[in-house]
């Protein structure tokens, strides 16, 4: 009998089969899968699950996974590039996760896709395995190149699924848009992966030959990296792989990309918002903690950029009319919240919300799919209204996502997200210095933008559900099937109680000593080695502070923003936003960022590129044909071969060997 | 053995010429089966070690027979592989099998001579890359400009008759700077022959002798870009560059297959042998200039190819661009380096080939290659459409493809390979954004969105025949880039022992 440690790449490869599945059905037997492929994606991702689960419970024995799985490439004396599998806590987890949302959104897809009669569903089914794939391998990566592949199929994924709907313009280029902002991000990670590997001729994430390892020794014995400091060096290094993370985790200013990327199918959103795509940067942030933690300044930087999303996009939240487009800048939010927590040394904090945030933030784009289906594809929620009695599964496990979203106790997301602000502020408080003062400053937008999140989500159930139906679809909305509730049921219930897995006010910690389990063996990858080098090197200190303090500021807020949602969009809703005059505006059209990036790519590149194209041919190329014209064939004479006959060509090219001849003969003495 | 397939192949070629219209491009592929099989099982039966030009080098299918002598030189017969002439053999024979099918749809008048000029073209590139005396290679390599220069200026497009002299006059002329370079070194040096092992393990011992009141030293930093300047213009790199667009949207598209996934290769292939094994002081001397070279060529290529409307301009200028990669590679002195470089070749090769055919394959149905004159392409032809999206990807250097293995191994070889090197390499690196860039916006104009075609064309599917070469060429892609060992390993075995130029 296989052990799980053998068959660990397996997780992966089953939604690869699923994909070779669906492309092999569309090509050879198109009829063959009248689900399209959905059912082996189904039974593939099952299959994941189980084995993640599995890993999950071998893991919690406190032995973590380490295979190799391929020697990539090698050259002596030179770099080894391997693929290989590395299961530890954090791995394990996110393994769960990803692999049961990927499962679920899979069932969903039976109720969203199949049911509803879209077309291309082989090619829909093999784009998913394909990318479930891609996530489970990124996350399993036991080394910075590979995650780096991983990463980049998954922005592949996300194109070819953004772009599903590819015979209309929109979604094609927001498919376009996605891919091309992530990989500006990602030219400075993979710049950065040079640089590591440069720096310390690995990229292995963990253990005493891994480079947070090495990097942390350079700075303990002062040793030079690529020529600077080792605090510049492993500043610089961490700075450029974030630029992976803020592309993919859409975090300001590469957060663009996300609210387009909604004009993919619904279950797509799902995927990408809570377990995928966006996922995979703060994933990898939480990956090479062990490196990110050497730094006070890569720490502070963390910090203020996910504090500063986390409040940028709540306000950008509240003026959205599309049901989707209000999840998405939440989304960009959530995850702005997982960086405050990494960046404030909330390592458990930042996982703890990255865990919380798949379930719930599935669940609620799920749910919306659901409402999307009901109303015939409608995506504006000032057409609904009402629909609380028409959809009530939906609607109970909707809620409970949103309470979860908006923090309020007990919900899950109350818990990680009352656990980032604390962290943030005992380390703002205590530590000294600059980090200390930035991350009190991202502690303050992070609080404030827990009010924003209140309002947005209270406003999009009031508007979605509440009220009277105000459209005529919003009056027939039909019931969903089973493949629709069952995932809402199992989100819905996770969404309510994950979080009491990590009650840091009430002493329960679960999640942090999980985060610890394999610590005997030797990753260096545990949340008390985190907590050690953050203090020993980053000298972040904590200050003394009653939990429950924040914890009631936070809820009070919460709450704030989602009474004043109720009270104005409860019962007889009115666009109230309106009356922001100039900052509705402003924050409507997202504070112009899409238009400064859009300016940048057709106001400058393109400007640029045609100029270099007209300077290539004025000049460059018309260099050569003046000098060809005065010295070697008059215009006429070019004239003349060009309407000459063959034997013309054939004089020229003996002319050609025999200067080349003459040239030889009389170098070599000849005559 | 390569004499057999070079005669094989040679004898293809007289045959097919020989052969009726009707019958000749069935019968090309058919004939260029052997020399791929024999390609193949050359490199299941590879023994060889080291590199050819070095003392170190043990070659694999090796002859060497005198052959008449110039003066008090030899000329031998001196053919055999190693670890990077291999690959590039192989390559060859796989694109033109597939080059020869691609070509059954376009191609409808002549077809006797095309095909058999595509034979002809295949013996002398293989003889290119297998010969080891300067005096035989050089015949390989003039050999290779007439049967390209008839393709293009034969089936090329309008401008076709102009495309073709530029193309013979840019070679021609690069070709008569690098022999003179060549042969201004052998003559200051103490050799016997014109085998190349022989030059290249005089040159790096350092006898080379004064010439005509040349000191050795300048001697040697002239010869260098002579010949550097000569391959340079094969490459092309910038500014040499502006011959390739030309011929590429002239060309039939099997000839732009071949001339962008060979042809340039031979350049890139005669820098690696000639410049960086012969004389890597030089190069290291002059590191900047030449990585400047390789950035700017990434850079300004790139740029370029995001001006451009017409797809099969797009492919062309990108090319430019690709082989930026390869020079910095190579003037890493790396085991990265050099071997990135080689895999970039080979790669390259594969993807461009995979590219210009799926463009070729549009224009039959099309006929036109305007960015602006069709749009929602992948509805009418979804299957092509799919192999267009997998072949820009793997252009824009995709993980597990085979063109992120060679740009990463590039990118690991040239980082730190000489004071200042991350930013050079940091600079070329930003081609991997344009490249997403233009190729994106291609294909989101081109190929999504709703259908509309300008031309007044019925579009339908592609036949099975234009179809099959793009799925072999998607599966070797993934393939390589999976498995990259599969030649990186004779490659780097080939190279390690040039890292660090001069000891």
């Amino acid at each position: 009998m296989a052990t799980i440690g053998e068959i660990a790449p397996a997780i992966a490869l089953l939604p690869l089969a699923s994909f070779a599945v669906a492309l092999a059905s569309v090509v050879f037997a198109p009829r063959l899968l009248q689900k399209g492929g959905a059912i082996p994606g189904i039974l593939a991702t099952a299959g994941s699950l189980v084995l993640s689960v599995w890993a999950f419970v071998h893991v919690g024995g406190g032995e973590p996974i380490e295979q190799e799985l391929l020697a990539w490439a090698a050259a002596p004396d030179s770099f080894e590039l391997t693929l290989g599998v590395l299961i530890d806590p954090l791995a394990a987890l996110m393994l769960v996760i990803v692999s049961l949302v990927a499962f679920l959104v899979h069932v969903f897809s039976l109720g969203y896709m199949n049911a509803e009669g879209e077309t291309g569903l082989h090619r829909y089914y093999a784009e998913l395995g394909l990318f479930t794939f891609s996530m489970l391998f990124f996350v399993m990566a036991d080394n910075i190149l590979m995650a780096f592949m991983f990463f980049e199929l998954v922005g592949l994924c996300s194109f070819l699924l953004i772009g599903f709907w590819f015979r209309e313009e929109a979604p094609a280029s927001a498919a376009k848009k996605a891919f091309l902002v992530t990989r500006f991000g990602d030219y400075f990670f993979l710049v950065g992966v040079v640089g590591i590997f440069a720096a310390f001729g690995t990229g292995r994430f963990v253990g005493s030959e891994g480079f947070p390892h090495l990097a942390e020794e350079a700075i303990a014995e002062g040793h030079e990296i690529l020529g600077m400091s080792p605090e510049t060096g492993v500043m610089v290094l961490g700075l450029l792989v974030l630029g992976g993370v803020i592309g993919k985790s859409a975090q300001f200013p590469l957060h663009t990309w996300l609210p387009d990327a909604m004009e993919g199918p619904t279950t797509v959103s799902a995927l990408i918002h809570a377990a995928t795509m966006v996922a995979a940067g703060v994933y990898l942030v939480a990956r090479m903690f062990g490196f990110y933690a050497l730094s006070p300044t890569l720490l502070a930087i963390i910090a203020l950029v996910g504090g500063f999303t986390a409040l940028f996009a709540a306000t950008m939240g509240v003026v959205k009319d599309e049901i989707k487009q209000v999840l998405a800048y939440s989304t960009i939010s959530q995850y702005g919240y997982m960086m405050l927590g990494l960046g404030a040394g909330g390592y458990v904090a930042g996982t703890f919300h990255l865990m919380n945030h798949a379930f719930f933030k599935a669940l609620l784009f799920l749910g919306a799919g659901s409402v999307i289906i009901a109303t015939h594809h409608t995506h504006d929620m000032w057409k609904m209204g009402g629909l609380k009695e028409k959809l009530p599964v939906t609607y109970y496990t909707f809620l409970a996502g949103s309470l979860a979203l908006a923090g309020i106790v007990p919900f899950s997301g109350f818990w990680s997200k009352d656990e980032i602000l604390y962290e943030s502020i005992v380390h703002g408080l205590g530590t000294d210095g600059g980090l200390g003062v930035l991350l009190l400053l991202a502690f303050a937008f992070g609080l404030l933008a827990v009010f924003f999140t209140g309002f947005y989500t209270f406003r999009m159930v009031a508007l979605t559900f509440h009220g009277e139906p105000r459209t005529e679809v919003a009056e027939d909305a039909h019931g969903v099937g089973w493949s629709v509730k069952l995932p809402l049921i199992v989100l819905g219930v996770l969404a309510t109680v994950a979080g009491l897995v990590n009650m840091a006010p009430l002493d329960v910690e679960y999640l942090h000593s999980w985060l610890d389990t394999t610590e005997e063996a030797g990753l260096l990858t545990s949340a008390h080695h985190y907590e050690e080098v953050l203090h020993d090197v980053a000298h972040v200190e904590a200050a003394t502070l009653t939990p429950i303090a924040t914890a009631a500021v936070s809820l009070g807020l919460a709450l704030a923003g989602a009474l004043a949602a109720w009270r104005l969009y409860g019962s007889d809703p009115q666009p109230h936003t309106d009356r922001l005059g100039s900052i509705k505006e402003l924050v409507g059209n997202n504070y112009y960022q899409d238009e400064y990036q859009v300016w940048l790519a057709e106001g400058v590149t393109l400007p640029l590129s045609r100029a270099a194209d007209t300077f290539d041919q004025v000049v460059v190329d018309g260099v050569v044909d003046g000098v060809s014209s005065v010295s070697l064939f008059s215009g006429r004479r070019i004239r003349r071969i060009q309407s000459g006959i063959v034997s013309n060509y054939v004089a020229l090219l003996t002319a050609g060997l025999v200067v080349l001849l003459v040239t030889f003969a009389f170098m070599g003495g000849w005559f | 053995m390569i004499e057999a397939l070079l005669a094989v192949t040679f004898v293809s070629s007289l045959v097919v010429f020989a052969a009726p219209d009707r019958v000749a491009g069935k019968l090309a592929a058919l004939l260029s089966l052997a020399p791929l099989a024999g390609s193949l099982w050359l490199y299941t039966a590879f023994d060889g070690s080291g590199n050819a030009l070095l003392p170190d080098g043990d070659l694999a299918f090796e002859t060497m027979a005198t052959w008449l002598s110039i003066g008090d030189l030899a000329v031998n017969w001196h053919v055999g592989l190693d670890g990077v002439s291999l690959p590039l053999v192989v390559l060859t024979t796989l694109l033109t099998t597939l080059a020869i099918v691609s070509a059954w749809t376009p191609i409808d008048e002549r077809q006797s001579q095309f095909y058999g000029l595509v034979l002809f073209m295949e013996a002398a590139l293989l003889g290119v890359f297998s010969a080891l005396d300067f005096f035989l290679w050089f015949v390989f390599w003039e050999a290779v400009l007439v049967p390209m220069y008839f393709l293009i200026g034969v089936w090329g497009g309008p401008r076709r008759k102009y495309a073709a002299i530029k193309f013979f006059v840019y070679t021609n002329v690069a070709s008569l700077l690098m022999f003179i370079g060549v042969i201004a070194l052998v003559f200051a040096l103490p050799v016997e022959s014109f085998g190349l092992p022989e030059i290249a393990q005089s040159l790096r011992a350092g006898e080379l002798g004064s010439l005509a009141g040349i000191q050795p030293g300048t001697l040697e930093v002239l010869a260098f870009f002579a010949i550097f300047v000569g391959f340079a213009v094969k490459v092309p790199v910038v500014p040499f560059h502006t011959w390739l667009p030309d011929a590429h949207v002239e060309a039939p598209t099997p000839a732009s297959v071949l001339l962008a996934g060979v042809l340039l290769k031979m350049g890139t292939y005669a820098l690696l042998r000639f410049n960086f094994t012969m004389m890597p002081g030089v190069a290291q001397d002059y590191v900047y200039l030449i990585a400047a070279v390789g950035v700017v060529s990434v850079i300004y290529g790139a740029m370029l190819a995001l001006a451009q409307q017409d797809l099969k301009r797009i492919v062309a200028y990108s090319s430019v661009s690709s082989m930026g990669y390869v020079i910095l590679g190579l003037v890493a002195l790396t085991p990265f380096g050099l071997g990135g470089a080689t895999f970039q070749m080979v790669s390259h090769g594969l993807i461009s080939g995979l590219l210009f055919m799926t463009v070729g394959v549009i224009y039959n149905t099309t006929h036109t290659r305007m960015v602006g004159d069709m749009s929602g392409l992948a509805d009418r032809m979804p299957f092509t459409v799919g192999v267009f999206v997998a072949g820009a990807f793997a252009y824009m250097g995709l993980p597990l493809m085979s063109g992120f293995a060679a740009e990463v191994f590039i990118f690991l070889g040239a980082f730190d390979a000489f004071a200042g090197a991350p930013w050079f390499t940091a600079a070329a690196m930003f081609g991997i954004v344009i490249v997403a860039g233009y190729l994106l916006f291609a294909m989101q104009r081109s190929l999504f969105g709703p259908f509309r075609l300008e031309t007044d064309y019925e579009v339908g599917r592609a036949p099975l025949h234009d179809v099959v070469p793009l799925v072999v060429l998607v599966a070797t892609i993934v393939l390589l880039g999976v498995f990259p060992e599969l030649i990186f390993d004779m490659i780097t075995d080939a190279v390690t022992a040039l890292s660090g130029g001069v000891a």
